[in-house]
């Protein structure tokens, strides 16, 4: 992997921008998909929210200052455009943001892309009642395996405060699951 | 702070109260018994595959064919509006109430109806149509906004002030 500091040289530079944009691609195509996923849940809207991620980048890379770290900027792009999708969709269905939560969660059952079984599914049902920030701190530390440190710069929130946030998501997903069983 | 108690002679390790909120906070995070591991969403095969070249298409596509909108959302409202007094006037033309005019509507009717019903219209759409260059911001605005509270806005919120080309009288 070449390092960020060029990478970001060249993806501002014309005659190198399209090699280093695919590059850029192709090292964070998945981890980015697996963040838009596990937020929106279905795999055609999550395509459609990664590709507008990476056009996003692209459009303003060269207004990307270097104060964050690139992937860390990527990342907040990514939720921001994850998050948007899905207040978008619940006004265009009419329907509470809450309510959307849960109907994504319920349409995973019928979803040929989700093969979880039982207990799968109502930890996904149990974290689409979380809220929102509660949601992706669970998503980030738990199946992302993000550092701390690293979800601090996504979310831009102290370490105590997102220790204290993933314990409380922890607790309440745990309640959940027990009052299913 | 003194690390003995100030009656009993206890005393505590060095530096205990200093870690003890991360220690707790740590332990309590890392408590997730009974959770899967694995959240069973799974990806159509291939689909990383030619994704990186699916993307450059889409860029180039909309490169040449877009006009860049750093933000394009305070013309939404300017857009729907102009949508909405062609509709209105069309369909009144049509009915013949000529008594009846867009003056008559409330702004708030107007605003919540674009609030409420989706146009349906992407960004790029809205951006293809949108005769940008008759628009002032204080068309779409509730109250006026003057150039020193922009320029401020805009530097806080722009992350490249010059690409705008802002013609400032000093």
């Amino acid at each position: 992997m070449i390092a960020e500091k060029t990478l970001i040289e060249n993806l501002k530079q014309k005659d190198t921008q399209a090699k280093a944009f695919e590059v850029l691609i192709n090292t964070y195509k998945e981890r980015l998909y697996w963040h838009i996923r596990r937020i929106v849940l279905d795999h055609n809207d999550t395509d459609d929210v990664l590709q507008n991620t990476f056009i996003k980048v692209f459009r303003n890379i060269d207004g990307f200052k270097g104060n964050s770290k690139l992937y860390s900027w990527m990342y907040r792009i990514a939720t921001n455009e994850a998050l948007s999708f899905l207040k978008a969709k619940s006004r265009k269905l009419g329907v509470s943001n809450d309510e959307l939560q849960e109907r994504m969660a319920n349409n995973l059952q019928a979803d040929v892309y989700f093969e979880g079984d039982e207990i799968q599914l109502q930890l996904q049902k149990a974290i689409a009642l979380l809220p929102e920030k509660q949601k992706l701190v669970f998503n980030m530390k738990y199946f992302e395996e993000l550092k701390y440190e690293e979800i601090s710069e996504i979310l831009e929130t102290s370490v105590g405060g997102l220790k204290a946030t993933y314990h409380l998501a922890v607790k309440k997903i745990e309640a959940s699951l027990k009052q299913e069983q | 702070m003194s690390e003995k108690s100030k009656n009993s002679g206890f005393r505590t390790p060095k530096g205990y109260f200093e870690h003890f909120t991360d220690d707790l906070l740590d332990k309590m995070s890392k408590e997730t018994s009974g959770l899967p591991k694995k959240d069973g969403l799974k990806v159509p095969e291939g689909y990383f595959d030619n994704l990186d070249k699916k993307i450059l298409k889409k860029v180039t596509e909309k490169e040449s064919k877009v006009i860049r909108l750093k933000s394009y959302k305070k013309y939404f409202l300017a857009a729907a509006s102009v949508a909405a007094i062609l509709i209105l006037v069309l369909s009144i033309q049509e009915r013949g109430q000529s008594s009846f005019t867009f003056d008559d509507l409330a702004r708030t009717d107007i605003e919540n109806y674009l609030e409420e019903n989706e146009l349906g219209l992407s960004s790029y759409e809205l951006a293809e149509v949108l005769l940008t260059e008759e628009l002032e911001v204080n068309d779409i605005l509730n109250s006026e906004l003057d150039d020193e509270n922009i320029i401020d806005y805009l530097e806080d919120n722009i992350d490249d002030i010059d690409e705008l080309n802002l013609e400032i009288d000093e």
